[in-house]
């Protein structure tokens, strides 16, 4: 995992998709928020939250696979903390609703846990496109347009007030 | 996380340290799964020194719960506050047993 303090984008910290690294992270944002919040409570919050979504990106965008990137950047803006959580995996197409599931499922608590330990969130799938026009020399003024599809990211972003 | 397993009579204990998080439960399960099948259908999960939770470790207990339910058995929880606020968040609180200390879980099986 590193870490790395970038000046106007907060903390950024790194991990690769492995299911042992979700907790360290977790810690490290824990103490991130408690530093900037000086609330318990807040801070608890944050991790839940963040926790709940590293486990999905590594078991459904990454669908378990180790080697991958995990990128969680935390900063601040006025009095809410975003934590941006951002990987390279399979996009979601929609948001699941954050209900609970039956009493006796054992899955699908996820979304209820991040919906009720933030204020806000969001996901966005950027896509990168990049486009170039190759022009020649010749009579008919022929020019290329190559477009290459790069590689998209995904950034759910957890806003929680304090 | 260190999972600690004891008894008391016929009651199986399993103590949680830790944080219980994704990383930790599938070696929770196993051994909880394998105490089920051979105990005498009283268990005790001792989390008050657990730290942590995430909803994988509610997966695992529910697991447990419905493993013990099957067998006509008796699951007792014992939690810490950080335990206890995410097992309420989740509604949880309203199908687990859940006694404050290890002396009561083990006096509430005597009792019945």
């Amino acid at each position: 995992m590193i870490a790395t303090n970038q000046k106007q984008d907060g903390i950024t910290l790194k991990m690769t998709s492995a299911v042992e690294y979700i907790s360290p992270l977790g810690e490290a944002l824990h103490a991130l928020c408690l530093y900037a919040t000086g609330s318990e409570s807040c801070a608890l919050d944050v991790q839940r939250a963040a926790i709940e979504a590293l486990n999905n990106v590594i078991l459904h965008a990454y669908r378990n696979e180790p080697g991958h990137d995990i990128t969680v950047r935390c900063y601040q803006e006025n009095r809410q903390l975003r934590i941006e959580i951002i990987d390279g995996g399979i996009s979601m197409s929609f948001l699941p609703q954050p209900v609970l599931p039956a009493f006796d499922a054992e899955n699908g608590r996820g979304w209820w846990i991040i919906n009720s330990c933030v204020d806000d969130y969001y996901y966005k799938v950027v896509e990168y496109i990049e486009r170039e026009r190759v022009l020649r020399p010749t009579d008919s003024n022929e020019n290329v347009e190559i477009t290459l599809v790069k590689p998209h990211v995904n950034i759910l972003t957890l806003i929680k007030e304090f | 996380m260190v999972i600690n397993e004891q008894k008391h009579d016929d009651i199986d204990i399993v103590v949680l340290s830790g944080r219980f998080v994704m990383a930790d439960s599938q070696d929770v399960r196993e051994r909880l799964k394998s105490l089920i099948d051979e105990g005498k259908g009283k268990l005790v999960i001792d989390m008050e020194k657990v730290s942590f939770i995430d909803s994988s470790a509610c997966a695992v207990l529910i697991s447990a719960f419905k493993g013990m339910q099957l067998r006509s058995g008796r699951l007792i929880l014992v939690t810490s506050p950080i335990v206890q606020s995410l097992i309420e968040l989740t509604r949880l609180h309203t199908i687990f047993e859940i006694l404050p200390t290890l002396p009561t879980a083990l006096d509430a099986f005597s009792v019945n």
